[in-house]
């Protein structure tokens, strides 16, 4: 297969490269696709117009289009649906390829708030999506302030930083994650 | 049967009704909760998953590890959660490396992920566990003479090969028919049905074109089979559908409100719940169907 895609794209060293570094963060299967399309043509963010949608990202991968997809917002808004997963008929996971240039991104700091919020809740709360004033609405409908979770739970959350930061979170230093608590952690 | 809660952060902070109506469905069709307390974020697509796998997966196994250290099973509302405690599951089992890389970061916690608890969601485990007759006999208030339109989510249909509990054929979904069918409702297919309704990272990076997709779908829904209500399977749809039809109106590109509630909610009025408290955040008008239900019951 690497082969075909040698002598149709005419790789060079460059492009070698960052399909190794898509590969290398989860698009494994990048070079069995033949762009027959099938996973576009169930694609949310095709049918949104986003200009890179999972055919069009594994396209530009191929073609060594790295600063392309980082300059562009489509990635991030993938929709982690899996209907392309479902569909391609050469089992390449179309969407493990989308969050692999997500991946990539993220180690170039090319990143939507989005994630640098989500992540930082997520360190901070335990709650990726946390809403302050979110208290008095579960109080409307008869439930307590807090729910049953990490918010309740300060060891429970001091796990949970624990755990990022013996993830890639830590070394990539998008968040700070010095946190008061000190449990655990390496 | 007992069952862990796993109820996830848009239901939590954004739509605590939907949290309350499980705490009322689920002990009232003889399911018991375990709320996993000390459970975090599953962790979703913009945040974990878009670092590396072993992390996401660590975080997930967390979770999944509150649930198997009791010998409980997960079940949850949400599409994203149910996505992402399921992939998660699964990679592990396929990756027997990546398991051990996701227990040597769980040390931290002091923690084991074996892989013993399955993720459930609710729609599914219901369907399962009572099926449609189960749900007729269970529920005191009918939804008889209205027309539904269902949106299962993205999460509860692929990758199938994924899920437990799923469908023949997950672009042509019948379950969530069915479970309104069991209530007394029609719920015709529509062209749009397995359409995405545009929440989660595209509504984060381009509300416009999230809301034009979900547009897409309110209209295909409209047009072809005229819905009192649309029924979600899952949280995100529900918020999505909720909040984009206000807006959509405001700027002419909708002439309709059409509301919307979870199953769950749906289910809980059904069982004679308190509107208030399992409907109370709608942002479309669900007032006239909740006086349906209610209505129906007293004639």
């Amino acid at each position: 297969m690497s082969e075909l895609v040698n002598g149709v794209m005419h790789l060079d060293r460059g492009h070698e490269d960052f399909i190794a570094e898509i590969r290398g963060l989860g698009g494994t299967e990048l070079l069995e696709c033949i762009q027959c399309a099938k996973c576009a043509s169930v694609c949310p963010m095709a049918l949104a117009g986003f200009p890179f949608y999972n055919k069009r990202v594994i396209q530009a991968v191929l073609s060594g289009a790295r600063e392309v997809l980082l300059d562009d917002a489509s990635i991030w808004a993938c929709q982690s649906c899996n209907r392309c997963t479902e569909i391609c008929p050469r089992r390449v996971n179309p969407y493990e390829v989308v969050l692999a240039m997500r991946r990539v991104a993220v180690r170039e700091f090319a990143v939507p708030a989005l994630t640098t919020d989500g992540l930082k809740s997520l360190y901070d709360y335990g709650h990726a999506v946390y809403l302050r004033e979110s208290g008095a609405s579960r109080r409307k409908v008869g439930l307590p302030e807090t729910p049953p979770t990490v918010l309740a739970d300060p060891a429970a959350l001091a796990e949970v930083r624990a755990v990022l930061r013996r993830t890639a979170l830590r070394d990539i230093g998008i968040i700070p994650m010095d946190g008061a608590d000190k449990g655990g952690g390496v | 049967m007992k069952v862990g809660f796993f109820v996830g952060c848009n239901t939590a902070f954004n739509r605590p009704d939907l949290e309350a109506a499980v705490r009322r469905v689920m002990p009232g069709v003889g399911i018991e909760l375990d709320d996993l307390a000390g459970q975090s974020c599953c962790p979703t697509w913009a945040t974990m998953p878009s670092i590396d796998t072993d992390g996401w997966c660590a975080v997930s196994a967390r979770n999944l590890c509150l649930a198997e250290e009791k010998g409980l099973d997960l079940v949850t509302v949400c599409g994203s959660c149910y996505g992402s405690l399921s992939e998660t599951r699964h990679r592990m089992a396929e990756d027997h490396g990546l398991k051990d890389r996701v227990n040597e970061i769980l040390a931290a916690a002091g923690r084991t992920y074996r892989g013993t608890a399955a993720v459930f969601q609710a729609v599914y485990l219901l369907h399962r566990e009572l099926g449609p007759d189960g749900i007729a006999r269970a529920v005191h208030m009918r939804l008889n003479g209205l027309t539904v339109a269902v949106q299962p989510g993205c999460h509860s249909l692929w990758p199938s090969e994924i899920y437990p509990l799923g469908e023949a054929d997950p672009f042509h979904p019948v379950v969530l028919r069915e479970m309104c069918e069991a209530l007394g409702a029609a719920a015709p297919s529509y062209s749009r049905l397995t359409d995405c309704c545009g929440m989660g990272g595209m509504r984060s990076t381009d509300m416009e074109k999230s809301f034009a997709l979900a547009a897409v779908k309110l209209r295909s829904m409209r047009e072809e089979i005229r819905p009192d209500l649309i029924v979600t399977g899952c949280s995100s749809c529900l918020i999505q559908l909720d909040t984009c039809q206000g807006p959509l109106q405001q700027k002419g590109v909708i002439d309709f409100e059409i509301p919307v509630l979870h199953y769950m909610q749906l289910l809980a009025l059904c069982l004679g719940a308190a509107p208030e408290e399992v409907t109370g955040l709608a942002r479309t008008d669900v007032g006239k169907i909740v006086g349906r239900i209610r209505r129906d019951v007293n004639a």
